[in-house]
């Protein structure tokens, strides 16, 4: 039956199953050994199980605004013990010294003022917002969860394509798959030691709870997603459901005083950690977007007041900017003097003239991406782009060279999946999920692989029709499997009826009229009953644009972002 | 954010140089229906920095279900409050004394009308310093401060013929009193520099952010200065009049020079500091929202009166 890996075909990329036509690598021998006894007819009916399993359950994203299953490879792809090490030390490195990186950039500024990153970097970057300088209470908390995604190159190294670590998504899948390939694949994991991922939930909760307020010794959580327009709606629910917390919505929330409450059907509680699933800009109408209908005025200025801690912290952005990305080594070695043990992807910076000369005539050669960009979205590659594309690549680079980066080719390791009814490589990427609570960094043994399921595809992306696999992280031979019971309280978010919607935030905004010359001097009547009463300029006001609950704004930081390389 | 580091606690070396000015700046927001719910920030607490003292400062707020205070990315100082109860009409009253010292008074040497500071960068040095990184804030347009092709173009022959960045703030600042109308009530807090340089008349808020525009095209690091003026430099002592929030500039060539662009003189004893930032966005005096129907009135007055 070895007709499925019939004419597997190797390229550049590294294959993470074979090492050679028909050498297998030693982790995958069990799963090899337990697909050749199936026809590919077998393993299309168990994918189409598995694909059912997951609509009935609603585990799907939205497309274009059709929700879908998220299509999963019950082909799994596994990290050997030795391999994981450098994911379970470098990840966390990362984590480190972007916090670090944070904390400097929203207070003293020290890494600039010793010339290792140029201020500007920060000063330019969209997601860097003044309204939370200053506010340290967080600092070594700011990135709680992160999600650093990792490709695998030619000679096999992890290497970081971008950082995420404002409101990185997939998680969800990363527990979903695991139940689903286990159940259709019972036979594949053989006498190897499968790490369990179960463990997630309950330690985000931890982690949680630990980062809430000083004063606070048993803090509440809530979930706050967008609504269930959002894309990610359903990881939001399991979250929510798997941690036993509430989920709410903005409208849900009031802040009085700079302190936060929960409406519930039982009365108001006050709420101390929030793991918010919405982007900064929405988070808070009278500091951020007045539009907004998501989020809830008053947030931040609790967060300052270090009544409640907002998790992800607002703000983090910066340390996704892929320019950023670029001084991230420096930035390991300035805060924590350590070298990096993850590398980065050779980039090039569009703003240095050397590199702008370098990059504009290897462009043909070269991966060109927006630093701003997510989702896939806008990236350029070289080698498969036509003339006109270069060209327009080329001019927008000098428009605007802060907003681009320029990346060599890497052919992503690839993994068997089945398409049809054969086996082929595929090009996959690997977002590990990181938890942080203040002390430490914990990586969970697993993570998101993403495949680009069309064939030469290079960007792995589920908006560009992408799938995913299960990831299994092998044990070290001694080490003993965990498998600790999930405490699972359901809570369902209360809907609170009796509340009046808002119908809208409005700004208020008054200025009274400008200057006085002094020639010809005023001579103001000094009656005190005749005091005039300046009319303030004209007072405008934007009338909230979207209405609760409206699919119009979707933010959800930057879920499923893109994975480009060359083959 | 400050200007200088001259000593400027020991008064009496100035004597009668010093003013000590009373500002009450009162706001009054009217909804036309009842809120239940608003949120809001004021800036109009003066700072505390060299070249002005404060000698106390005091919020009234009505109704007052407590405040936050905190000083902002640019240093202005917030109040931060909230109110939850059914109200339809918010007033706010800050009530200032701050005394002023004249321009001479500190900084290296000063930088009274006309006359350069020691310090004075030329134009090579500006562009050889490292200010174009720490000052990038103040340097890149924002919506309100970005400028058309005439204005460009109005700043590149400045630019020509200035002989150092001073001059050209001065000169930036002379041709738009020569050239725009003052005029209360023309334009509104969200009028960008080329819609009032289109219309030739402006308030305050205009003047500074088109002088902002300009000076920025000369990549000469520019801020918004939000305060208040008393509107007579020969102030009688004990006398309350009305005076107003205020804005004009300041430049950086080696330290940040402060300019009136509206009345295209250095600021002096008249002119007291509340806040900086890239532009009026970044110091509005009154910022926020309520839940409730849209639009209503608001009246804000500032009376000043010298007191010394």
């Amino acid at each position: 039956m070895a007709d499925l890996f019939q004419d597997y075909p190797f390229g550049r990329a590294w294959d993470e199953m074979f090492s050679g036509p028909g050498v297998i690598r030693p982790a995958y021998e069990s799963v090899h050994a337990a697909l050749q006894t199936l026809s590919a007819a077998d393993l299309k009916a168990r994918a189409d199980i598995m694909g059912r399993t997951f609509l009935d359950q609603g585990i799907t994203f939205a497309l274009g605004g059709v929700e879908r299953p998220f299509p999963l490879d019950l082909i799994p792809r596994i990290v050997t013990a030795q391999e994981w090490k450098v994911v379970q030390t470098g990840v966390p490195q990362r984590v480190r010294a972007l916090e670090a990186f944070l904390a400097d950039c929203y207070g003293p500024g020290r890494i600039f003022e010793d010339g290792v990153v140029p201020r500007r970097l920060v000063t330019t970057s969209p997601h860097f917002h003044r309204q939370v300088a200053g506010m340290a209470h967080q600092d070594g908390a700011r990135i709680v969860i992160s999600g650093v995604d990792l490709i695998r190159d030619e000679h096999g190294a992890f290497r970081v394509l971008e950082d995420n670590v404002r409101v990185p998504s997939g998680v969800s899948y990363v527990l979903e798959n695991r139940q689903a390939v286990s159940q259709v694949l019972s036979e594949a994991g053989g006498d190897s030691q499968i790490r369990s991922v179960a463990e997630y939930p309950g330690r985000l909760l931890a982690a949680l709870r630990a980062v809430g307020p000083d004063n606070v010794s048993d803090p509440t959580v809530v979930v706050l997603t967008p609504g269930v327009y959002n894309s990610a709606y359903f990881e939001h629910t399991l979250l929510a459901r798997e941690m036993g917390v509430e989920l709410v919505e903005g409208r849900d929330l009031i802040c009085r005083n700079n302190r936060v409450f929960v409406r519930t059907t039982g009365g108001e509680m006050p709420v101390h950690v929030i793991y918010r699933r919405l982007d900064d800009e929405f988070l808070d109408p009278m500091q951020f977007r007045l539009d907004s209908m998501l989020g809830s005025p008053g947030l931040i200025n609790a967060a300052r007041a270090g009544h409640l801690t907002i998790a992800n912290a607002v703000g983090n952005g910066i340390a996704d900017d892929k320019l950023v990305y670029t001084y991230v080594p420096d930035i390991i070695r300035y805060y924590l003097s350590e070298e990096p043990i993850l590398l980065n992807v050779d980039t090039y910076r569009m703003e240095e003239p050397d590199h702008l000369e370098y990059a504009l005539e290897h462009l043909a050669e070269l991966v060109i991406k927006p630093v701003d960009g997510s989702g896939g979205k806008g990236i350029v590659i070289g080698s498969h782009a036509d003339a006109s594309t270069l060209s327009k690549a080329r001019q927008a680079i000098l428009e605007n060279p802060r907003g681009w980066i320029a990346q060599r080719e890497i052919a992503l390791s690839t993994v068997p999946t089945l398409i049809g009814d054969k086996v082929r490589p595929r090009h996959v990427d690997l977002r590990p999920f990181a938890v942080n609570d203040g002390n430490s960094v914990w990586v969970l043994p697993g993570g998101l692989t993403r495949v680009a399921l069309p064939e030469g595809e290079l960007v792995v992306n589920s908006s560009q029709g992408g799938g995913s696999k299960d990831t299994w992280v092998l044990a070290a031979p001694e080490s003993p499997r965990t498998e600790p019971d999930l405490e699972q309280q359901s809570s369902l978010p209360a809907q609170p009826e009796d509340m009046e919607p808002l119908v809208g935030w409005q700004e208020s905004e008054a200025q009274s009229t400008g200057a006085f010359f002094f020639d010809p001097p005023v001579t103001p009547d000094d009656d005190g009953a005749g005091l005039r009463h300046q009319q303030g300029q004209q007072q405008q006001h934007r009338r909230a644009a979207a209405t609760a609950g409206s699919p119009t704004a979707l933010p959800d930081g930057q879920s499923f972002s893109s994975t480009p390389a060359g083959q | 954010m400050s200007v200088g580091t001259a000593d400027i606690t020991n008064g009496s070396n100035y004597g009668s140089d010093i003013w000590r000015l009373l500002i009450v700046h009162r706001t009054e927001l009217t909804y036309p229906d009842t809120v239940t719910t608003s949120y809001n920030e004021f800036r109009m607490q003066p700072s505390d920095e060299p070249g002005q003292a404060v000698l106390s400062s005091r919020m009234e707020i009505d109704p007052f279900e407590g405040v936050t205070s905190y000083l902002d990315y640019f240093g202005t100082r917030v109040a931060s409050f909230d109110v939850h109860r059914a109200h339809r009409h918010l007033t706010v009253t800050a009530t200032s004394t701050v005394e002023t010292f004249p321009a001479t008074a500190f900084g290296a040497g000063g930088y009274g009308a006309g006359t350069a500071h020691p310090d004075e960068m030329t134009w090579e040095q500006l562009v050889s310093s490292d200010c174009h990184d720490r000052y990038e804030e103040f340097l890149t347009p924002t919506h309100l401060t970005e400028l058309n092709d005439e204005l460009n173009g109005l700043s590149e022959q400045i630019r020509a013929q200035a002989r150092n960045p001073s001059a050209a703030g001065r000169e930036v600042c002379s041709l738009l009193k020569k050239s725009l109308k003052y005029e209360q009530g023309a334009t509104g807090v969200h009028t960008s520099a080329v819609e009032a340089w289109t219309e030739k008349r402006g308030v305050c808020q205009d003047f500074s952010h088109l002088a902002i525009g300009m000076l920025r095209a000369m990549s000469i690091p520019t801020r918004y200065v939000s305060g208040y003026l008393h509107p007579d430099k020969d102030a009688e002592i004990g006398k309350t009049v009305i005076g107003q929030s205020h804005a004009w500039i300041e430049w950086f060539d080696g330290m940040w020079v402060p300019y009136d662009p509206t009345n295209a003189s250095s600021p002096g004893h008249s002119h007291v500091v509340v806040g900086r930032g890239r532009d009026y966005r970044d110091v509005p005096p009154v910022k926020g929202v309520y839940a409730g129907p849209e639009a209503s009135g608001n009246e804000v007055t500032v009376r000043v009166t010298r007191l010394r």
